[in-house]
């Protein structure tokens, strides 16, 4: 039996059969989280060379080029990749990464709402200004879905978000402090006063599958689909890990269709293999969106500080 | 200072969840009344109530002609001396003494120089520049005497003060208080345990 | 305290140290917030103050039936995960009052009224109150009694609490980011974090962090000189019985008034707990038992682990601590608030530390699951110092003389003399601990094994979810966290108040 130490962040969940399988094959697997995505990517690079385990799951596109050309990994791009979707197949971040899973941070709507009060559903970014007064977001320096979408606008307007920004201010939009604040105290389904909040593309299924009454079948809230950024998780295998080997293995199973198809309903996001099966609850309700942007990792790891500062002079926070 | 007779009219106190006989007394200028009882009796009790800490049970006090029933404990006039000096451990010896002064709204200056003769009055002022605790027992005894007086209060209360003496100094001291309020004519309650001191203090006895 | 405090934050400022830490240090953005945090950190102290103080002298100088509890009670906030404090504070304020620096001092002012009851009521109950007897009998009316008399003999213990309030107010992180406006209450603390894992600028965090421990240990020095030296008085007073309708009146209305202070800001989530789209439900408290609900792993397990680390921290905290309170109780006061200094090092960063040190090669504990209960003893010592250096202060040092002179042994004179208090006090401060160790979020966020993390870290996780049952799970493990504090501080106070008061 070799050990193996997996760090993460906090929101990792995988069933417990995960482990046991590699139990099985001789692989005793460890897993450690250290907060969230962001200080779990900074721990990785104060310890880069030296690192506290074998290999590292959860590092997104957003952080991805700083922590490579900081020396946190060692080459290693998984077999498995082969089976995954065409846009993923390619993208190892120079052959240290592996991607694992993706997901969207997305504007949700309480259709509840919209219905009762006669107002149209928004399906396009360019018609959230009018009513901004409607939506809350995520403070971009404090939230990692508030960063997103603000990314989301950055690659849909260019040169020209600031300005974009100074509409949503002038039309009142709320800055909630994180995404716990925003969903569970401003938006009206939990009974605050805004319909549309920056979520996740999963979290109607969400409510579905986390609901009291099992009755419920459809979800009350959807996804503002022309809103979505797109987040990439990745693991890769630590430099100067104990057991480099140990932690390709580990890394090559997060990519079997087992673990795969436990992913979903286990993180609310999708899984880059191509032959693994959705949730009958993600194929209803929360159906692969397409036409979501991203930034390149180079751009965002350039720009990071200077857009948040921008953000910050025109929110005047 | 306008000396009047302190009046107790069938005054029950609760002590422990058990009552007192109604009591009833008088205590004119210069007089000292005794009250002889073993410790844990009431008698503190008693001074407590005369000076408005805790309220009678029933029967009322008067002072001269006006009943201090509800009047609060620092619109009475009533000084009260207990077993141990409590001086204000913050404050200079000076500023002890002249604290009442100050709470009538003399200026800082004259409550000092007032303070400062008192405290020359009780033989003193060679220490008036140590803190409080580092006085010795009779000390600082005669520090709070002299920061009673300075309020000119029209009725003294005192509850087996100085018992914590050795018994020589707590005599000499007793013996000044008794000149002091005879000479000042303030009706004094003085409260022990023990009989001698009521044998050399008191112009009349009251055995609990 | 070298090789688990000192040790790992050197290690952490080495690896993280550059150049450009110092032209940071020198930034006017930095210096900017530390102001601002530094008024509102002095704002959350003059709110708690007003709201503690009465509290602590109806709870420490009367003695009535329910003390226990009301004491128990207003610890509560203290040991709160931030997270459900803040979302009750948006459920209460939110429509009433705009996130900005109003909002985060009351949360503040709420958070640390514990810290000013308990540091406070326990110099009041060694307070003679026939002092103010006294001052009464000498003309001072009530108001003066109390800023001429009682406020001076409380000094002591009011700067320590001031002090204390102030560093947990000025490197508050979690009740900023929620409440907070982003500007006018940014704290050093919201700049690391967001040097640290938003921007991965390391010498800018470092920068913040050397700042705030300047400024801490700087707060520190200047209590330690207001606070006065003088003899402290060497009883513990017997607490007075209610007597008089008045003072009944005041008790109860004191007890009303502090009950609805604590109760309503987290009403609304203690109220998630049986509620649902539904109606009432008592469905949440029967699925604790199942994983599945949640998909993040068992609550109960989550309970069993939080109870075992608190122990364990209780044990560690309470002997570390009474070695330190030992060593300092014959010293100055400076020395005491010397020992206080970590708590102006923020979780996040002790953690981080902790992390780098013992992670790795011969000094692996990460395995052995002792990082969690000495991180969080680290984070309790510097509060079982301060409650247990006054009370042995208080025990007469002649008793020791006496017993040397009937012939003891050192060390057992020693315990003659100090013995019933060290324990008692030990007790009381170990329970403390535990109560702390419970509560505490950011230290176990970063040292917890995925598949076993503590309470706090679990409602975090569950907050951070979509769906009604993530949330009402939350608020399930909200109350059970409450009521399993304050069944801790009932029995902590029970055992201390008859071993202290003798």
């Amino acid at each position: 039996m070799q050990t193996v130490q997996m760090i993460t962040h906090e929101s990792f969940v995988l069933s417990p059969s995960f482990v046991s399988d590699l139990r099985e094959q001789g692989i005793d697997l460890q897993i450690t989280s250290t907060g969230d995505a962001g200080t779990l990517t900074a721990s990785s690079i104060l310890a880069a060379g030296a690192p506290t385990a074998d290999l590292l799951f959860g590092v997104d596109n957003t952080l991805a080029t700083r922590a490579t050309s900081e020396g946190v990994f060692d080459p290693y791009t998984s077999p498995e990749l082969a089976n995954a979707l065409p846009e993923f197949a390619q993208d190892t971040q120079g052959g240290y990464l592996t991607p694992i899973d993706f997901g969207d941070v997305c504007i949700n709507s309480d259709d509840t709402w919209f219905k009762q009060n006669n107002v149209v559903i928004p399906t396009t970014l360019e018609q959230l200004p009018e009513i901004a007064n409607l939506l809350v977001v995520e403070d971009p320096a404090t939230s990692s879905p508030g960063l997103a979408f603000l990314l989301a606008t950055v690659a849909r307007f260019g040169e020209a978000w600031p300005a974009y920004w100074e509409e949503l201010r002038d039309g009142g939009v709320a800055v909630a402090g994180s995404w716990t604040d925003a969903y569970y105290s401003q938006f009206t389904l939990s009974g605050g006063d805004r319909p549309l909040v920056v979520s996740y593309a999963t979290s109607p299924a969400a409510e579905i599958v986390f609901a009291e009454d099992a009755s419920i079948t459809e979800p009350t809230t959807s996804v503002l689909v022309d809103s979505c950024y797109r987040q990439v998780e990745y693991a890769g295998v630590l430099a100067g890990s104990e057991n480099p080997e140990g932690a390709r293995i580990v890394i090559d199973a997060l990519l079997s269709r087992k673990v795969q198809e436990d992913i979903p309903l286990n993180m609310f996001v999708y899984p880059v293999r191509a032959d693994a099966t959705l949730p009958e609850v993600f194929t209803a309700f929360t159906p692969i969106i397409s036409t979501s942007v991203s930034l390149p990792p180079e751009t965002v790891n350039e720009e990071l500080a200077s857009l948040l500062d921008t953000w910050g002079t025109v929110m005047n926070r | 200072m306008n000396n009047s007779t302190l009046h107790a009219r069938d005054l029950v106190i609760g002590y422990k969840s058990a009552l007192t006989p109604a009591l009833s007394f008088s205590v004119g200028p210069g007089e000292i009344l005794v009250v002889v009882g073993e410790s844990g009796c009431g008698k503190s009790t008693l001074l407590s109530t005369l000076a408005g800490v805790i309220p009678p049970l029933s029967g009322e006090i008067l002072l001269g002609k006006t009943n201090l029933g509800g009047v609060p404990i620092h619109k009475r006039s009533i000084g009260l001396v207990f077993q141990d000096p409590l001086l204000f451990p913050h404050l200079s010896l000076i500023d002890n003494i002249g604290y009442s002064l100050r709470a009538s709204g003399a200026s800082k200056k004259s409550a000092r120089l007032r303070a400062t003769e008192l405290l020359e009055w009780v033989g003193l002022s060679e220490i008036a520049g140590q803190k409080t605790w580092q006085l010795s027992g009779g000390q600082a005894g005669r520090v709070a005497l002299a920061r009673a007086i300075a309020a000119k209060p029209a009725v003294l209360l005192l509850d087996e003060p100085y018992s914590a003496l050795d018994s020589a100094t707590r005599l000499r001291l007793l013996a000044d208080v008794k000149s002091l309020v005879t000479r000042e004519g303030i009706p004094t309650i003085h409260v022990t345990h023990d009989h001698s001191e009521a044998d050399l203090l008191a112009t009349r006895t009251l055995t609990w | 305290m070298f090789t688990f405090l000192i040790y790992p934050l050197t290690k952490l400022a080495v690896t993280a140290w550059s150049a450009e830490t110092l032209s940071e240090l020198t930034s006017s953005t930095l210096w900017q917030v530390t102001l601002r945090a530094g008024g509102q950190a002095l704002l959350s102290v003059g709110l708690s103050l007003l709201i503690g103080i009465p509290i602590a002298r109806v709870l420490f100088t009367y003695r009535f039936l329910g003390r226990g509890f009301i004491l128990a009670l207003v610890t509560v906030p203290f040991v709160l995960p931030t997270v459900v404090v803040a979302l009750g504070f948006r459920a209460l304020f939110g429509d009433a009052i705009p996130n900005g620096l109003i909002l985060v001092v009351l949360a503040h002012a709420y958070i640390n009224i514990a810290v000013v009851v308990r540091l406070v009521g326990a110099q009041w109950s060694t307070l003679d109150p026939r002092m103010e007897v006294t001052a009464a009998t000498l003309g001072a009316n009530p108001f003066r009694v109390f800023t001429s008399i009682t406020l001076p003999a409380l000094r002591n213990s009011i700067v320590l609490a001031a002090c204390v309030v102030f560093i947990f107010s000025f490197s508050s992180l979690g009740i900023v980011v929620v409440l907070g406006d982003g500007s006018s209450t940014r704290t050093l603390e919201q700049v690391l974090l967001r040097s640290t894992s938003v921007l991965l600028d390391f010498p800018a965090a470092l920068a913040a962090a050397i700042l705030q421990l300047i400024v801490v240990s700087l707060v520190f020095f200047i209590s330690a000189r207001i606070s006065r030296n003088e003899p402290r008085a060497r009883v513990v007073l017997e607490r007075e019985r209610i007597g008089g309708r008045k003072t009944m009146f005041i008790v109860a209305v004191t007890c009303l008034v502090a009950t609805v202070l604590v109760v309503s800001p987290i009403a609304s989530i203690l109220w998630s707990s049986v509620s649902s789209s539904g109606g009432v439900t008592l469905q949440w408290w029967s699925d604790l038992a199942s994983t599945q609900n949640t998909r993040i792993g068992s609550p109960i397990a989550a309970l069993s682990r939080s109870i075992g680390l608190a122990l364990t921290t209780g044990v560690i905290a309470a002997i570390l601590g009474g070695a330190i309170a030992i060593a300092v109780m014959s010293k100055k006061g400076f020395v005491v608030t010397l020992a206080l200094i970590p708590l102006g090092v923020s979780a996040v960063t002790l953690g981080l530390g902790i992390l780098l040190a013992f992670s790795r090669g011969s000094f692996d504990l990460r395995g052995t699951g002792t990082l969690i209960p000495i991180t969080h003893a680290l984070i309790a010592v510097p509060i079982v110092v301060a409650v247990a250096t006054p009370s042995l202060r208080n025990v007469d040092p002649r008793r020791y003389f006496l017993a040397l002179s009937l012939g003891a042994a050192p060390l057992r004179a020693w315990w003659t003399a100090f013995g019933t208090v060290f324990s008692g006090v030990m007790l009381a401060a170990g329970g403390l601990a535990a109560a702390v160790s419970l509560g505490e979020f950011g230290a176990a966020t970063l040292l917890s094994r995925t598949d076993s993390p503590t309470v706090p870290v679990q409602i975090a996780r569950l907050l951070s979810k979509p769906g009604e049952s993530a949330f009402a799970t939350a608020a399930v493990l909200s109350v059970i966290l409450i009521i399993i504090t304050m069944s801790l501080l009932l029995i902590v106070d029970r055992i201390e108040s008859r071993k202290v008061i003798t």
